[in-house]
C-alpha cells in the first residue's frame, strides 16, 4: 500500500503530557486495551533506573501511563518472547525495527500468528548498552550516572537530564569514536523506520508535542482511524517541510550506517588470526543460540555429538558457530543479542551480519524485511 | 607443495555422479586414490553441516557431485543443493578455508571421463594448496 503520513497526539491530557511526542503511541495502546481489541500490551517499563528497561506485559489500560517515555539503554528483543510465551494472546507490541524483523522471520516460520498482533513500530536510531551508558556518562558528562533522570537521543546527540533539571549533551559521533555510544549492531543498522510494522511512529519531522506516524499496512490504517474516531487521538496532516526533514534525517542515518558497515564489516574486520583467538575463548555456553530470536528449533543440531563433542571446550568453530551460521546467518536480523550475551565477548554479530550481507548481495534476500522465506528454504527449481 | 597425500572426500549422488564413478571404474580410467567417496541418494541430501564436518574431521578438500540441472531423480534436489553450495562458498572463507578446497560439479552416470578428469583436477588443486592447516 502507498505510504500515508500523519501527525498524531493523545487526546488524554495526562498521556499527552507524560508520553513522548504527545503520547500518541500510549494512546493507541490505551484504545486497544479499553476496547478489548487486545488482551495485553507488550512494551518496556522502567525498572530501578533509566538504564533498566524491562519488557512488560500490560493488561490493564490504567497501567499504560507507566510505560510512557523513552528508554534507549534497553537492548531487548520482543520477537521470541511472543513466540515462546505469548503466542496465544491477542497482543499489541511496541517494536523497534529489529523487533519487527524478528517477528517477521518468526511469522514466516509459523512460530507466531501475525493476525493476533498489532505492531506499533518506533523509529530507532539505536540503543546503548546499560553498562556502556553508565561508563560514558561518568567519563564524558562527568556526572554520577545515578543522578540522571532522563535520557534522549536527538539531533545526533545523546542528551541526559539530571535530578536538578539541568541538561547535558554530547555528540554521539564523539562518543562512538572513543568506543562508547550506541551498540555496534545499532551503529551498523540501516533500518531506522520500521516499515515492516503496522505503523511507524517517531519524532523525526514532527512538530513539538506531536508524533509523526507512517502507516504501513491496512491494519495500521484501520487502527489509527478507529483510535481517532473513538476519541483517543488528535490527528493532522504533516506539512511538506515535516516530510522533507524526516526523509533527510533518515537518509543521513542510513548513510552513516553504511559507513559503519564498510568500516566494521570490511576495513577493520577481524583477521582470521583474530577470529581464531576469539573462537578459542568460547566456553560453549550456548547463550548465543538460546538468545537468538530467529533460532526456534526444538531439537538443535548443536546438541548432536557428531557436530559438537560434549567433551571438547572450546568447541571446533567449524561445527559450532559454523553449523549455526549455516543454519541461520542468512536470516540474521542483526539484533546483536548473541554478542550482547556472550560472556567471552566474541564479536559474533560481525560475522553474522557479514554473512547476511553477502547473502543479500547474492540473492536480494533481506532478513526481517522480505515477505518470503530465504531462498535457501525454497523447493523451487531455480 | 606437500608430499603428504591429500585427503579428499567426495559425496556422490546415487543416480548420476556415483554412476559416473562406476563408469570410470569399469572403463578402468585411473583417478587419484586420495579421493574417498560417500554415496548419498541425492545431492539435495547434502547440507552445509556435512561439508563443515568433513573439514573438521581432516579433509583437505570436499567434492560434491550431483545430476545435471534438470536431471535430478527427485526432481529438484540438485537445485536445492546448488543454493546451499553457493552459500557454502561464502561461508568457508570466513573460517579461513580456501573456497577452492570445496568443489561441486554435475556429472551424469555416463560421464565416466568427466568424473575422472574432475577428480584429477581437484586432486591436483588440493595437492598444490597443501594440507589444510587449522588451529583447532
Amino acid at each position: 500500500m502507498s505510504p500515508e503520513y500523519l501527525l498524531a497526539r493523545a487526546k488524554n491530557e495526562e498521556l499527552q503530557d507524560k508520553g513522548e511526542c504527545g503520547g500518541a503511541v500510549s494512546s493507541i495502546f490505551k484504545y486497544l486495551l479499553d476496547n478489548e481489541i487486545v488482551e495485553g500490551v507488550l512494551t518496556l517499563t522502567r525498572g530501578i533506573d533509566i538504564y533498566d528497561g524491562i519488557p512488560s506485559l500490560i493488561e490493564d489500560s490504567e497501567d499504560i501511563i507507566e510505560t510512557c517515555g523513552s528508554l534507549h539503554c534497553a537492548p531487548t528483543m520482543f520477537g521470541d518472547l511472543i513466540s515462546k510465551y505469548l503466542k496465544d494472546m491477542k497482543l499489541a507490541v511496541a517494536v523497534k525495527p529489529c523487533d519487527a524483523m524478528a517477528i517477521k522471520e518468526l511469522e514466516k516460520r509459523n512460530q507466531l500468528d501475525r493476525d493476533k498482533l498489532y505492531e506499533i513500530g518506533l523509529n530507532c536510531g539505536g540503543t546503548v548498552m546499560p553498562i556502556t551508558a553508565r561508563k560514558m556518562i561518568d567519563l564524558f558528562y562527568e556526572v554520577d550516572p545515578d543522578d540522571v533522570v532522563k535520557e534522549e537521543i536527538d539531533k545526533g546527540k545523546f542528551i541526559i537530564e539530571l535530578k536538578d533539571g539541568t541538561e547535558k549533551a554530547v555528540e554521539i559521533d564523539e562518543l562512538e569514536e572513543k568506543g562508547y555510544g550506541r551498540r555496534g549492531s545499532c551503529q551498523r543498522c540501516d533500518l531506522m523506520i520500521p516499515r515492516n510494522a503496522d505503523v511507524a511512529c517517531g519524532n523525526w519531522g514532527a512538530e513539538p508535542g506531536w508524533t509523526f506516524i507512517e502507516i504501513n499496512t491496512e491494519k495500521g490504517k484501520d487502527l489509527v482511524d478507529a483510535a481517532r474516531n473513538e476519541g483517543y487521538l488528535d490527528i493532522k496532516t504533516p506539512s511538506e517541510k515535516s516530510l522533507t526533514i524526516r526523509e533527510k534525517i533518515e537518509n543521513v542515518m542510513i548513510k552513516l550506517a553504511q559507513k559503519f558497515q564498510d568500516k566494521y564489516l570490511e576495513e577493520i574486520y577481524p583477521s582470521s588470526e583474530d577470529w581464531n583467538k576469539y573462537w578459542d575463548r568460547c566456553i560453549k555456553c550456548y547463550a548465543c543460540r538460546d538468545v537468538c530470536p530467529v533460532c526456534y528449533c526444538k531439537e538443535c543440531a548443536l546438541d548432536k555429538e557428531f557436530y559438537v563433542d560434549s567433551e571438547q571446550i572450546p568447541p571446533d568453530p567449524l561445527t559450532f558457530q559454523g553449523v549455526r551460521l549455516s543454519h541461520m546467518s542468512f536470516s540474521c536480523i542483526n539484533c546483536g543479542q548473541c554478542q550482547d550475551v556472550c560472556p567471552m565477548e566474541i564479536p559474533l554479530a560481525l560475522i553474522y551480519q557479514r554473512m547476511q550481507k553477502k547473502y543479500k548481495d547474492k540473492t536480494g534476500f533481506i532478513a526481517g524485511v522480505n515477505e518470503e522465506l530465504p531462498p535457501l528454504y525454497s523447493p523451487e527449481k531455480d | 607443495m606437500s608430499d603428504k597425500e591429500p585427503k579428499i572426500l567426495g559425496f556422490c549422488c546415487n543416480w548420476c555422479c556415483y554412476g559416473g564413478a562406476d563408469t570410470a571404474g569399469t572403463a578402468r580410467m585411473q583417478y587419484p586414490p586420495g579421493v574417498r567417496i560417500i554415496r548419498v541418494m541425492c545431492s539435495g541430501r547434502i547440507n552445509p553441516d556435512m561439508i563443515l564436518k568433513a573439514f573438521k574431521e581432516g579433509a583437505d578438500g570436499v567434492f560434491v557431485g550431483g545430476c545435471h540441472i534438470g536431471d535430478c531423480h527427485y526432481d529438484a534436489g540438485n537445485y536445492k543443493w546448488r543454493r546451499r553450495a553457493n552459500f557454502m562458498e561464502d561461508l568457508l572463507p570466513e573460517f579461513d578455508i580456501d573456497r577452492e578446497r570445496f568443489r561441486f560439479e554435475w556429472i551424469s552416470a555416463s560421464e565416466g571421463e568427466k568424473f575422472q578428469k574432475t577428480m584429477q583436477e581437484f586432486y591436483d588443486k588440493i595437492k598444490s594448496l597443501g594440507p589444510l592447516e587449522r588451529c583447532h
